[in-house]
């Protein structure tokens, strides 16, 4: 389709409300310009469907600091020894060269909304005409009393890709025998929901074999968690008496640590331990608050297009958003990157908009072969992304089941990252 | 051995819940109950040929030790005679019971086709075959044994699969055996989605079932046995519908993020290229939860038929 954009405004049917006057080309004039901030799961979708599904009428610039990209995604299954740390590796390549994506490895630190330009951290700017930021998260400073990113070497949070992942488990591996590994959970939202839990069984699973003796602890502030009975289940079937949480019932949600003596306290209890994963409370990635688009911690959205509700020229995608019904996850990062990638061609080229159509779906890994399950399908409301339906794996299901559930969660991650990259 | 007879049972049942579950449940339930029973009656032949097998496994050690003593006598008297000429008499007397305990061990058999039409009914939702069989996701299976591999005209094949034809990969008893038991292991990125037959007793009962239809036309049975009722009965207006491919495009990113647009299968199915119709009523399968996957039934409950048709018709026409 050849349209100029004089000729499309107002085609787009749902994107058509955003569009209360002519946009005028951040060059003024050219091709229509979408820069994403963040390769992520949110970010590299977003980028590639654009420039694929718009065969070259719009220009787009994908900004993202690192070269690799490790997803947090099967970084468990990295720990539990399940995967190659460059298994879960991926490289921007094929998004610059097949897709004529520029690719900018740069941090962006600011954006001004009124000229419409993207600032970076080696200088210089970007224009737009359409903004997507898929920033991933941060994390809340003080939540966790005694910790602070300067202590992410001794207490790793490892809930971002890549080298805190890699040290994470290269201490679970040097503990001593006997030792005591603690996790600190964070309070919700944060991305993904099953995430820690599926750790502890992961790294429950590493010790079961090389240090039977040791011990997991697991402080938690919630009253319950995501896939709870499933996870309970399997840690019981497979590492009884290994692992003990503790709730906020006995003051799970109150804790303080000291990485100089590697001592968690628990309300008021002194455990001495050999490894800390630290899980702080988190926020939208720090772009998003720079760019005046947050409210409290999150970056609220308009369901149907993923826009930003403080600038319409602004999508938002992934776990940085507040956004309704969805768990901040990679599958729900990539399913809002394509809602978002729809609506900006229509808003950019008049290319067809059609309903938005959301879904999720997690896979978590409890034990080899012991792979469970959790979804839901989601529609925009005027409100917020609502759930329409959903599912989870069942407590007794068989062995071959849940080893087709593991193999299909293999197919899946080969599917996404495919999607993401190329 | 009745272990792995009923490790058999749970593959069976395992892949009802999976991916390649594709018959109509009761049809599935009864096909599984029948054989339960053929199994039940076969475990106990099993237990006695068990007892022989063990028999003659304790035989062949003691071949075995007979060889190794012999060989090592004959070495120590070549030795100690410094003779040219090798003492051989003893291995060379041993060795043709050895071989022939071999053999059997090794010997790819056909089994019962009987049998084998049952184990079939999980590869039937994509291969039809016997008379009038047509190509369907996957080709029809006339005339498979001989056939080289990728090569029946009219089926678009995986590159890997028309790649090992064009490597001479021939269809016959060793290469689908090997095929059915891990399809991936032969061919690596194969479009067919069947994790493999484990036991080897099915893959012996499916390969006679199959062989019926390969001597040649003739010999092919009146009746065609894999004429089935359709998995869900659609009306005609339904199956009318002409999907509207540029929504089925957007609607198929959702399906993309685990099922890769090239076909490649890891655990989620291909499904690229399949004839329009039977992808319509696959998802209307699911979305009636007819078909058993809690992921595919939630995915396919909120579609139309337009939808489903949009997608069918995106899917159907993928390079
Ligand atoms: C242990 C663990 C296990 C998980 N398992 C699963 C799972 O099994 N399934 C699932 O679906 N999800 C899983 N997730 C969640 C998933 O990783 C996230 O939800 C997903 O990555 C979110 O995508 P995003 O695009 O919002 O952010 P990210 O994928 O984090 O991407 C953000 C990107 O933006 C870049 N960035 C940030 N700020 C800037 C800036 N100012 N300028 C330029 N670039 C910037 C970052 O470098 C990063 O590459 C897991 C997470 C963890 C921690």
């Amino acid at each position: 389709m050849k349209l100029n954009r004089r000729e499309f405004v107002g085609t787009g049917v749902a994107a058509a409300s955003t569009l209360a006057a002519p946009i005028v080309h951040a060059a003024g004039h050219g091709k229509p310009k979408v820069v994403v901030v963040g390769g992520g799961a949110g970010g590299a979708t977003a980028a590639r469907y654009i420039a694929k599904d718009s065969e070259g009428e719009i220009d787009v610039t994908l900004i993202e600091p690192s070269r690799s990209y490790y997803t947090c995604f099967f970084s468990n299954l990295y720990i539990g020894g399940f995967r190659e740390l460059d298994s879960i590796e991926h490289s921007y390549g094929t998004l610059a060269a097949e897709y004529g994506i520029n690719v900018v490895h740069d941090w962006a630190t600011g954006v001004d909304r009124d000229a419409k330009t993207v600032a970076l951290a080696g200088g210089g700017s970007v224009p737009y005409d359409r903004l997507v930021l898929s920033p991933g998260i941060d994390f809340v400073e003080g939540s966790v009393a005694g910790w602070d990113l300067n202590a992410q070497n001794a207490m790793p949070h490892a809930y971002k890709g890549g080298s805190q992942t890699e040290l994470l488990k290269a201490q679970i591996e040097a503990m001593p025998e006997g030792g005591t590994f603690v996790m600190v959970a964070p309070p919700n939202p944060y991305r993904c929901p099953p995430g820690p839990y599926e750790r502890i069984s992961m790294v429950a699973h590493v010790l079961n074999t090389s240090n039977p003796t040791a011990k997991i602890i697991i402080a938690d502030p919630k009253e319950s968690f995501s896939k709870q009975a499933l996870f309970e289940e399997g840690w019981q079937k497979h590492y009884g008496g290994m692992i003990t949480r503790i709730g906020p019932d006995f003051g799970g949600g109150n804790v303080t640590v000291d990485p100089a003596a590697m001592t968690v306290d628990i309300d008021g209890e002194t455990v001495n331990a050999d490894v800390v994963n630290v899980i702080p409370a988190q926020k939208a990635g720090h772009i998003c608050d720079a760019a005046g688009l947050t409210e409290g911690n999150w970056a609220p959205v308009v369901p149907q297009t993923m826009q930003s509700r403080m600038d319409e020229n602004i999508h938002i995608l992934g776990d940085a958003t507040n956004q309704g019904d969805m768990p901040k996850s990679g599958y729900s990062a990539n399913s809002q990157a394509k809602v978002a990638a729809m609506a900006v061609r229509g808003a950019l080229t008049g290319s067809r908009v059609f309903p938005a159509k959301f879904s999720n779906t997690c896979w978590s890994l409890i034990e080899t072969n012991d792979g469970v399950k959790v979804g839901a399908t989601y529609e925009a409301t005027d409100e917020k992304i609502a759930k329409v339906d959903g599912f989870v794996s069942q407590t007794g299901e068989d062995a071959a089941l849940r080893k087709a559930t593991y193999e299909e969660s293999i197919g899946w991650y080969e599917g996404i990252t495919t999607d993401m990259f190329g | 051995m009745i272990l792995s007879v009923l490790g058999g049972v749970a593959l069976v049942l395992g892949t009802a819940y999976g991916w390649t579950a594709r018959d109509h449940r009761d049809a599935e339930l009864a096909a599984l109950t029948d054989r339960l029973a053929q199994v039940e009656a076969r475990s106990a032949s099993l237990s006695e040929q068990a007892a022989q097998v063990s028999e003659l496994e304790a035989k062949l050690s003691e071949l075995e030790a007979a060889l190794v003593a012999a060989q090592e006598e004959a070495e120590a008297a070549r030795q100690a005679a410094l003779a040219p000429t090798p003492v051989i008499e003893s291995p060379a007397e041993s060795e043709p019971e050895e071989d022939t305990v071999v053999a059997v061990a090794d010997g790819l058999e056909f089994g019962d086709p009987e049998q084998g039409k049952a184990v079939f009914g999980q590869c039937s939702f994509c291969h039809k075959i016997g008379q009038g069989a047509q190509d369907g996701i996957g080709p029809h299976l006339n005339g498979i044994f001989g056939r080289r591999a990728g090569a029946h005209e009219g089926f678009k094949y995986s590159e890997d699969m028309s790649m090992m034809g064009a490597d001479g990969l021939t269809w016959n008893l060793e290469t689908l055996n090997a095929y059915l038991e891990n399809p991936k292991a032969l061919v690596s990125r194969t479009r067919m989605n069947f994790a493999g037959l484990e036991e080897e007793q099915d893959r012996a009962d499916i390969l006679a079932y199959l062989r019926q239809f390969s001597a040649s036309p003739q010999n092919i049975p009146e009746a065609a046995p894999t004429a089935q009722a359709r998995e869900v009965e659609l009306p005609d207006d339904i199956l009318a519908i002409v999907g509207d491919t540029d929504y089925g495009e957007y609607l198929s990113s959702e399906c993309k993020t685990c099922h890769q647009q090239d076909g490649t299968d890891e655990g989620i199915p291909s499904i690229t290229q399949w004839p329009t119709e039977d992808f319509v009523i696959a998802m209307h399968a699911y979305k009636q939860k007819l078909r058993p996957h809690p992921v595919m039934q939630m995915m396919a409950g909120r579609l139309s038929a337009e939808e489903i048709a949009a997608l069918a018709a995106y899917f159907g026409n993928l390079d």
